[in-house]
């Protein structure tokens, strides 16, 4: 069913139009309206919303993200809340209260304690729990960092290091866990640490290129301009130059930052987010976003800049995400002012790495990739393949999409060169997904992806030595943070690098705590106080599928996707969904589909892939059919259809019509050794005499002797049947007393008699 | 017996003559049914002598089997061997038996020549009855014979060492034919290349792309290294056709012989082809009398027409595109450039254009429906450029993968046999390189030679009597100088083999023809 919309959609496609938008929010959104909340925060390192009121913490998973999940509640004493986390045990909750104070609950006993600043000279810029072993808690203030330690037992923290230094605003994502800390006077300067659970990394420092608009005017460069992403497992920081409207991006190495390029902007405001390794630039003035695909060295985006698109939302009916998409967004725009979203509103915050919050309205989106829209833009099907191919989240709806487009180009006759690329492509990631084993996870992994969220945080190490392509696919990683090897693999479910994994690449939401910002938080603040009052339910729903309609179907692909973790195709798939449905469709002559398969084994061999012995069938099947046994010969001997039992039998069924196609069956029979069959057809073709030799030969002892002895009779050679009478008498023991034995002895008499008179 | 009349007046004991039975019927003009007479200088009373015998022993012996007539005559003297070519066109080949051990021959491998010019012959121009019909005069189809069975008989060139059977046959001025010396050759049969799977699918990804680039008109290819077959989309007669034209003028090393024989070969050759020239001209001038009476037909005015002849020498070159150019066909109407070459498929009965691409030891022959090229030569180059520009790449890549692989032309050379394997069922044909057959005393081949002559009786016999079913067949003999001489058939596969340094025993012969079997024919011959 996927299949066929999908295909049938790109044959509109390759076309020409395009689709009106390649990312979209799915309605209805997660609700985090508490009555008196003073605002939303997120705590990236647990994924969670947090809603604080003046007694009590509510808080709404948002891994996986699923629009009913109803809030848990902490209850917490009144105060001013500028920040919110709970711990990675989620055992305490640490609470900012001031420039000053951090106050700290513990669930369990509800206990309590504050840590105060030293000095009335330093602030607290914010605060993050960490996994490093050294300590739990890091605190930023404007004279560098305190990472403390909690012991459990005095119940307090304890100072474990502390690394001075000026500090203007921080960035900090827990996915990536990389702290970057701005100084200077136009803020551009950069020290970055990395708090994995392999230790901390001393990153080198470095500045960032500013343009001046004029000679004694320099920018500033603020917390809201600087992005720290993750895609493929590597760790990149954008930041926003606005004089010069581009996109700077830096590449993090153990050793080195590295500058990797810029992408133009459209706007004075940008967001970032990052969807399956996609990166979404949005460039919220213009309402538009832009994809990119950072995996490859280019920057060419995926596709023409178009509008984030609500889904799903009850006015917008379900036609109307095609068509459309800007009369009624503005009408929805109209019609829900009230309580719904705008897109790219004033009130939209995005949190790393693909959720957005509407601090006004409590709302939070996640925002999805419309892969079928973004395979339908181009027409340049190898590099749409290798888009798709690439893609986690939702890899089977993408393995669809990509089998959908094979299918498509072959029933459409596209030329040899560029079908023969387009397999190339998914021959080359199954194979790499082979490599890495992801795969195989893919049709193991059946358990549920949450329940491995909390041990698989990601100490996503800033090393990166290796820029080889399966990197890419994951591996980085690994390879990367050598130094912390041994951490790694007790923190980690173990043969899997962790970026490679679904649950990793898209929960694994990197907090943007301060980058939020401070400012977020204040606007938080502020809006919770201006609406306190407003109550909203609370409504969850699954969003991991965009376009199908009916809600059982989501439940099946959502099962689905569950299982599938990687797009890649295997042989049998492309065999079972390419080949044989589409050489169904395709009548006529069998050149053009020779030649797609010719491709696709060739392909097979250079990546070593062992091929389906179907695909080899359904290739002596056409080729038969055809009468092409001229041809069908050359692959049999040449070994181009490798030998199997399937193709053999295959072969003796085809070769009815063509002896010398028979025997090519025969031949591979006895190669393969296959005895017991090879005999048999011997007997059956009348070759008893040959068959008994081979037989005695090779001691077959599974064929009945009855069938010889048919065959010899049938000869009407009265010698032929004696002599096969007497190789089983000799050969067989107890044959003489056998039914067959005297019944063939009397009919060699009567002929015998019948001879001599 | 009284059949030797012919020979008294045969110089040189070889006569080779094509006439139709359904013509001249009538006295007075039995000259009619000539086609084809070799040597032409004999006097006609001559040439009918030898025709009406042939014909006469046709005549008589369908009376007992109408479908297949005779197919030779044993005299004293000479053996005459019948081939009917289509129906009731005859091919007639006599050859004397002289002391000399050089004409001791089989003659299923006489009979193999005259099956070869004859699908040859067709392939250009086709078939003898067609021409006959286009022409009832005879004149079209007797030049057209002539030109081309001369070229066919008179054409020697050296041979490169490993060319296996496809020679030819004039020598100065005596016909070499095939003799018990090349008794490891099974004329009729292509020769293939080992590849392995890698290999294989480069290739035939490649055949794809070729036949991909004249659009969706069904096109063929056949592939060739050195002179050896790696992929055909023909049937398998096409395929032996023009697999036999490629390795006789197309292949690399039949466009080299030109060279070399003009470095160190010179003298030996020009000496042959000036024999070859006189017998041509000489022949050419009887022959000018012998058609010039028809000059007066309806269609002598017409006599200027272009006599296409496939098979001259060195007319075949490279050209600057890697495409193979000839000016056999003549010019283009209306323009200097050469005409394409076209063949005529057995299958399909279609008349296709020839290109054919060469890079390196890689032959690449493409043939195109000539319906479907629309603007004739224009179509054509611009098929070539196509083919230049989607496949030499993959070209490259497919010579230097086969150009690896290849072991020499001692590849396929197995240390202490001499052997000759055929497939009679693919038409494939793999031997003992000739450098080494020739290592064998004569002896040994002439035992062979005879032991073949049986194999064919007992396979012809066998095809009588049973249709469908073949005949395992298994014959060892100790030679006089104590070599193995061994055949054996199962299942339309054939090995014949030479042991001459083997041991006494039997048992070790059939040791020795198990593990060929199982090492090289992947265990075909080892039934017990």
């Amino acid at each position: 069913m996927f299949g066929k919309a999908s295909s049938s959609q790109l044959s509109v496609s390759l076309g020409g139009s395009g689709a009106l938008s390649h990312v979209y929010i799915q309605h209805p959104p997660l609700r985090c309206s508490i009555p008196g909340s003073k605002g939303l925060f997120y705590d990236d390192g647990n994924k969670l919303i947090l809603s604080p009121t003046s007694n009590q913490v509510f808080s709404w998973k948002t891994v996986p993200f699923a629009s009913h999940v109803a809030p848990t509640s902490d209850s917490i004493s009144e105060g001013p809340v500028l920040s919110i986390r709970y711990s990675l045990d989620s055992k305490l909750l640490a609470i900012q209260r001031s420039n000053h104070e951090i106050q700290f609950w513990n669930r369990e006993t509800g206990e309590t304690f504050s840590q105060r600043c030293k000095s009335e000279t330093e602030s607290i810029l914010g605060f993050f729990w960490t996994d490093c072993p050294k300590c739990d808690i890091v605190f930023v203030k404007t004279s560098g960092m305190d990472l403390f330690s909690y012991d459990s037992e005095i119940k307090s923290l304890h100072l474990v290091e502390t690394k001075k230094m000026n500090v203007s605003w921080y960035v900090y994502t827990h996915e990536s866990r990389l702290i970057l800390l701005a100084s200077g006077m136009q803020c551009k300067s950069f020290t970055g640490f990395q708090l994995s659970s392999a230790g901390i990394i001393r990153l080198p420092k470095f500045e960032m290129a500013m343009a001046k608009s004029e000679a004694n005017n320099k920018p500033v460069l603020a917390a809201e301009d600087v992005h720290i992403i993750t895609v493929y497992g590597r760790i990149y920081c954008l930041q926003v130059d606005k004089v010069a409207m581009l996109l700077h991006s830096y590449r993090f190495y153990r050793d080195a930052v590295v500058q990797q390029g810029s992408l133009p902007i459209y706007s004075n405001k940008i967001a970032i987010s990052v969807v399956d390794n996609v990166l979404l630039v949005h460039q919220v003035d213009a309402k538009v976003v832009i994809l990119y695909d950072i995996f490859a060295d280019s920057r060419a985006p995926i596709s023409a800049p178009l509008p984030l698109l609500l889904r799903g939302f009850p006015r917008a009916s379900s036609s109307s995400y095609r068509t459309g998409n800007k009369d009624t967004d503005g009408s929805e725009a109209n019609d829900i002012s009230d309580h719904e979203t705008i897109i790219y509103g004033d009130n939209w915050i995005f949190l790393v790495p693909d959720l957005i919050c509407d601090v006004a309205k409590r709302l939070l989106w996640k925002i999805h990739l419309d892969l079928e829209a973004i395979s339908a833009s181009s027409s340049e099907v190898p590099s749409v393949l290798e888009f798709l191919q690439r893609r986690k989240l939702e890899a089977n709806k993408a393995k669809q999409l990509c089998l959908g487009i094979v299918r498509t180009v072959i029933l459409e006759r596209r030329p040899v060169s560029m079908v023969t690329r387009a397999i190339d492509v998914l021959v080359t990631s199954y194979s790499n997904s082979i490599k890495t084993g992801s795969y195989f996870k893919g049709i193991k992994a059946e358990k549920p992806p949450t329940s491995d969220v909390s041990n698989v945080n990601p100490p996503t190490s800033v090393v990166d030595e290796s820029i080889r392509r399966e990197d890419a696919l994951g591996k980085s990683i690994k390879h990367g943070s050598a130094s912390g090897v041994e951490n790694e693999s007790l923190n980690r479910s173990p043969a899997f690098s962790v970026s490679d994994s679904e649950e990793n690449v898209s929960f694994e939401n990197s907090n943007h705590l301060r980058s939020l910002g401070a400012k977020a938080d204040r606007e938080n603040f502020k809006v919770a106080e201006s609406s306190q009052s407003e109550v909203q339910k609370l409504s969850l729903q699954s969003q991991l599928l965009g376009p199908s309609n009916s809600p059982l179907n989501a439940n099946n692909s959502e099962n689905l996707e569950s299982q599938v973790t990687s797009a890649a195709i295997s042989p049998d798939e492309m065999y079972s969904c390419v080949f044989a449905s589409v050489e169904e469709e395709m009548a006529g002559d069998p050149a053009y589909f020779v030649t797609i398969v010719i491709e696709f084994l060739r392909s097979a061999n250079v990546e070593r892939i062992k091929v389906h012995p179907n695909i080899y069938v359904l290739t002596v099947q056409l080729l038969a059919r055809h009468e092409r046994y001229a041809e069908l010969g050359l692959f049999i001997i040449n070994k181009i259809l490798e030998p199997s039992k399937e193709v053999a039998l295959q072969l003796l069924e085809s070769g009815r019509q063509n002896i010398q196609t028979r025997k090519l069956g025969l031949d591979m029979l006895r190669q393969l050794s296959l005895h017991h069959d090879y005999v048999l057809l011997l007997v059956q073709d009348g070759y008893y005499l040959e068959a008994l030799r081979y037989a005695r030969k090779n001691k077959v002892t599974t064929v009945r002797p009855s069938l010889f002895l048919e065959a010899a009779f049938a000869s009407t050679d009265p010698q032929h049947l004696a002599a096969v009478l007497r190789f089983f008498s000799d050969f067989i023991p107890g044959f003489k007393n056998t039914a067959d034995h005297s019944a063939y002895c009397r009919i060699l008499n009567e002929m015998d008699s019948s001879i001599t008179t | 017996m009284g059949l030797s009349s012919a020979n008294t007046v045969v110089n040189e004991g070889f006569q080779f003559c094509i006439f139709d039975l359904r013509r001249g019927q009538h006295e007075g003009q039995e000259l009619d049914k000539i086609l084809f007479f070799y040597p032409a200088d004999l006097p006609f009373s001559t040439q009918l002598s030898v025709i009406g015998l042939s014909e006469g022993l046709i005549t008589f012996t369908r009376i007992f089997s109408p479908e297949a007539a005779c197919e030779v005559i044993e005299a004293e003297r000479n053996s005459h061997v019948f081939h009917q070519a289509e129906p009731d066109i005859w091919m007639v080949m006599v050859v004397e038996k002289s002391k000399e051990s050089d004409s001791i021959w089989r003659i299923d491998a006489l009979r193999r020549v005259l099956k070869e010019v004859h699908s040859l012959f067709v392939m250009f121009h086709g078939s003898i009855r067609s021409l006959l019909d286009k022409d009832p005069s005879g004149e079209l189809v007797r030049s057209h014979l002539y030109a081309f069975i001369m070229d066919y008989l008179s054409a020697f060139q050296k041979r490169s060492t490993w060319d296996v059977c496809c020679c030819d046959f004039l020598v100065g001025k005596k016909i070499k034919l095939p003799s018990f010396r090349d008794c490891l050759k099974e004329r009729g049969t292509v020769q293939m290349l080992t590849v392995g799977r890698e290999a294989a699918l480069e290739v035939q990804s490649l055949v794809r792309v070729l036949e991909s680039c004249a659009g969706n008109a069904p096109c063929y290819s056949l592939v060739l290294f050195q002179d050896l077959l790696v992929s055909t989309t023909l049937s398998p007669d096409d395929t032996i056709n023009l697999f036999t034209y490629a390795v006789l003028r197309l292949a690399p090393n039949a466009l080299l012989s030109r060279a070399s024989s003009w470095s160190y070969l010179r003298k030996g050759n020009t000496a042959s082809q000036i024999a070859a020239a006189s017998v041509m001209a000489s022949s050419g001038s009887v022959s000018e009398q012998f058609y010039g009476s028809r000059d007066t037909s309806p269609h002598g005015g017409e006599r200027s027409h272009h006599v296409v002849r496939p098979l001259q020498h060195n007319k075949w070159y490279k050209g600057m595109d890697g495409f193979l150019v000839t000016d056999i066909w003549g010019p283009e109407v209306g323009s200097m450039v050469s005409a394409t070459p076209t063949v005529l498929l057995q299958q399909t009965e279609e008349r296709m254009y020839l290109c054919v691409y060469q890079h390196k030891s890689l032959t690449l022959i493409l043939l195109f429906p000539i319906s479907s090229i629309l603007n004739g030569e224009q179509g054509i180059s611009v098929v070539k450029q196509q083919i230049v520009e989607n496949a030499s790449l993959k070209m490259l890549k497919v010579e230097e993968k086969l150009s690896k692989g290849w072991g020499g032309e001692n590849a396929y050379h197995v240390g202490g046999y001499r052997y000759l394997l055929v497939d009679g069922d693919r038409n494939v044909s793999r031997a003992s390189p000739p450098g080494k057959v020739t290592t064998l005393t004569k002896e040994s081949l002439i035992s062979l030679s005879n032991l073949r002559e049986e194999i064919d009786l007992e396979k012809s016999r066998a095809k009588w009597d049973d249709p469908g079913h073949e005949k395992d067949l298994e014959i060892c003999i100790r030679a006089k100088n104590n070599a193995w001489v061994i055949a054996r058939t199962t299942r339309g596969k054939e090995l014949y083999m030479v042991l001459e340094k083997a041991n006494e025993t039997l048992l070790f012969a059939s040791d020795a023809i198990e593990k060929f079997s199982n090492r090289y024919c992947s265990g075909a011959f080892s039934l017990d």
